[in-house]
């Protein structure tokens, strides 16, 4: 087992972090919150590695925890996700998942060519989104784009189910590197600010209530990067350990990333409670992140399945 | 130790009933929510202007304090009554605490006759209150505030800045301590001035809430001049004063904290049935574990209560503050996990009956951070109450 980076794979991690560091600041995630389009001029250049859709789950998982990072708007987690279940990996798409209740709502739906419906069997659909009525649904994260569809008749074809299942995993475990990424935004945040507020004459993170916070962060941040990458691993790997590293990886980003933006904003104090700090953008990306593709609870309890049952 | 009302309580509870039957305005019974403003004029809207004036006129305002005060002289059980009876109804009885909770109770016990004089119009809400304690710098270590007031004859001259100041942009009054002697310790040289809010040299800058909703301000103060009768309880005076303040936010705060504590959980109950999860045994015990928990803190309230109307400060205060402000965060998460894949979806098409819970649960912060964080709370706790050596 090696955790460590190819020379391939860390030029890649630090291309898409450069990237996102200039292409998507802060306050270009604040301008999406009015305008959908602010999105445009840094899709034009996300949009030049969708191929990693199609690609590597390690290398994948990496450009997302930098997209998380950066709480990215845009298409490019549904894109990559659309190129991995159909292999077209010629238009932008997004998946709508019908035969799942865990996951009632399309990603980014209005901002891209294709709908892939996987429908109960499993079977398979790909649809024109100008031929899909779409109902925008507001949730608390201004970054991503839910959508409701009308989904006319489908004409829909058998899906091996172990294909399926495959790309469950895979999407669960790119979820994991996207919510550990914006946990990991959060948790910088939080630990400079510990160490630059002052308070009582000293840097508030030299109160060891702090200093217990951040520490506990610290393992759940750590915890949750090493499962989403050793999922990603398991994938490329094609190992028998694969079902359960994913649904490992999503727990526990989602666990890492309700206590860091809990323990974040409290460490902030009233500075994080303010609309004009930049905080509330990534708290709001980690908050809703959970519920897309099963909730922590219910991930835990597919692994309960795999162990017990 | 006993379990009874008498019959003196019972009849105050029957006649308050009947007032709140006649006069509870049909605003509230469609569950307003105060917080969603987007307008800070708004903030506060006639209509509940409106109600709290009725209350008062009606003696039902602080009904512990006599008539003129908008009260009836009620004994402090009854006070326990009062506070139940309108948390179980989701009432409210102001849409601006800062006067009648900690303004009026420090002037009566701080204010010079003249001061006092101003305790009426703060209870009945026709003059708006706004407390200016936190600066930039100035947070949990409030003695560490820089506003600076220079002593002229007959005069303060007013420097500086304070934030987060709740209602700002619609008070007339500022509670506002300043550092009157910059030479003495820094508890010792703070003094407590009354501000007209519209005295040339204020600038009031809206700050929104984490939600984008009105909520809050900045306050800056440039060469403000403030008479020498503004200073309330004496030169340099102002540190007794801010741990009164808090005193007087904490005393009636747990009461309403857990009743409404206690309705979030009704409505968890609610949820989970209409959610499907009422047979998960997950779910039952988390929610009968919020409710053990708002149960005995409810136990623990009447008792530091007991010796709070007894005049004895009361250690159950301290642990009220942060154990219902943790609860309530948690019971709002409770809420979101109960929704499911619904929870972060604020869309009332989609999720009228669960968004309110991760609204909830980002206004939750608002009372682990204000008025002292959980982290000062649990430092207080261990501190005064168990006599822990500090650091
Ligand atoms: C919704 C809201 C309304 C408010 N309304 C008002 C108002 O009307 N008037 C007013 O004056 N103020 C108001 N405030 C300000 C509020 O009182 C302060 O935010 C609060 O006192 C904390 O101060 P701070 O924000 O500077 O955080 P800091 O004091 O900088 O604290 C940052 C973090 O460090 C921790 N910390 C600090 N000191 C210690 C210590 N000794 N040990 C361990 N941990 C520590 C804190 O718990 C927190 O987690 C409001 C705040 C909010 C959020």
């Amino acid at each position: 087992m090696d955790f460590s980076l190819t020379p391939d794979q860390e030029l890649l991690r630090d291309t898409s972090r450069k990237l996102l560091e200039r292409e998507c600041p802060p306050a270009l995630v604040r301008a999406h919150i009015d305008d959908p389009s602010a999105h445009e001029p840094l899709w034009r250049h996300l949009a030049e590695y969708t191929a990693l859709g199609t690609g590597p789950a390690a290398d994948l998982c990496l450009f997302l925890e930098e997209t998380g990072y950066a709480a990215a708007p845009g298409p490019f987690l549904a894109t990559t996700g659309y190129a991995a279940l159909t292999g077209d990996d010629t238009a932008t798409g997004t998946v709508a998942l019908v035969d799942d209740s865990t996951h009632p709502f399309v990603l980014e739906a209005d901002r891209v060519e294709r709908i892939a419906v996987v429908s109960p069997g499993p079977r398979l659909a790909v649809l024109d989104v100008t031929d899909v009525p779409l109902r925008f649904v507001a949730t608390v994260d201004f970054s991503r784009r839910l959508f409701a569809l009308d989904l006319p008749h489908l004409t829909a074809q058998p899906l091996a189910a172990d294909v399926y299942a495959r790309w469950r995993e895979r999407a669960y475990a790119c979820m994991a590197a996207e919510m550990v990424g914006t946990a990991r935004r959060i948790f910088d945040m939080t630990l400079s600010y510990a160490k630059e507020r002052k308070q009582f004459d000293v840097p508030i993170g030299s109160f060891q209530a702090i200093q217990h916070k951040l520490a506990d962060m610290s393992l759940a941040l750590e915890r949750a990067t090493a499962a989403a990458h050793y999922a990603a691993m398991t994938i490329d790997g094609d190992d028998p350990e694969r079902a359960r590293a994913c649904h490992v990886a999503k727990a526990a980003a989602g666990e890492a990333a309700r206590r860091i933006l809990k323990d974040g904003i409290q460490i902030h104090g009233g500075i994080g409670y303010t609309w004009e700090h930049d905080l509330h953008l990534y708290l709001r990306r980690a908050t809703a992140d959970e519920y897309l593709f099963g909730t922590t609870g219910w991930h835990l309890d597919r692994l309960a399945d795999l162990l017990i049952d | 130790m006993q379990l009874a009302w008498s019959p003196e309580d019972e009849e105050f509870r029957t006649d308050l009933i009947a007032f709140l039957d006649e006069h509870t305005p049909e605003q509230m019974l469609v569950g307003f929510d105060f917080q969603d403003v987007d307008d800070e004029r708004e903030l506060v809207p006639q209509w509940l202007r409106d109600w709290q004036a009725t209350l008062f006129d009606h003696g039902w305002m602080i009904p512990g304090y006599p008539s003129e005060r908008g009260g009836r002289n009620c004994t402090p059980v009854q006070t326990l009554i009062y506070l139940e009876t309108l948390a179980s109804r989701r009432l409210i009885r102001s849409g601006h605490f800062p006067g009648y909770a900690i303004v009026a109770p420090s002037l009566l016990e701080y204010g010079n006759e003249e001061q006092q004089k101003l305790v009426p119009a703060a209870i009945r809400g026709d003059t708006i209150w706004c407390i200016g304690m936190s600066e930039p710098n100035a947070g949990s270590d409030l003695a560490g505030l820089q506003t600076r007031a220079e002593v002229r004859d007959d005069h303060f001259v007013v420097n500086g800045q304070k934030v987060w100041t709740s209602y700002a942009m619609i008070a007339q009054k500022c509670f506002c301590y300043v550092r009157t002697d910059p030479t003495l310790p820094k508890h010792k040289g703070i003094s407590l001035l009354i501000i007209d809010v519209d005295t040339p040299g204020i600038d009031i800058r809206p700050l929104r809430h984490i939600s984008g909703t009105a909520g809050f301000a900045e306050v800056f103060f440039t060469d403000v001049i403030v008479p020498r009768e503004n200073l309330v309880g004496g030169l340099n005076g102002g540190w007794a004063i801010t741990q009164g303040s808090l005193a007087h936010e904490r005393a009636g705060l747990w009461v309403e904290g857990v009743a409404r504590f206690e309705q979030t959980i009704e409505g968890l109950v609610t949820l989970a049935r209409q959610q499907g999860r009422a047979g998960d045994p997950i779910i039952r015990r988390k929610i009968a574990s919020a409710y053990e928990l708002a149960a005995s803190l409810r136990a623990l309230g009447y008792k530091g209560f007991a010796s709070f109307a007894q005049g004895s400060s009361a250690p159950e205060h301290s642990y009220m503050k942060m154990a219902m402000s943790e609860a309530s965060k948690a019971a709002f998460e409770l809420g979101m996990e109960i929704s499911g894949s619904l929870a972060p979806v604020t869309d009332p098409v989609f999720a009228a009956s669960t968004n309110r819970f991760v609204h909830g649960f980002f206004m939750s912060f608002a009372n682990t951070i204000a008025g002292g964080s959980s982290e000062i709370q649990r430092n207080i706790i261990a501190q005064r109450v168990l006599g822990l050596p500090r650091r």
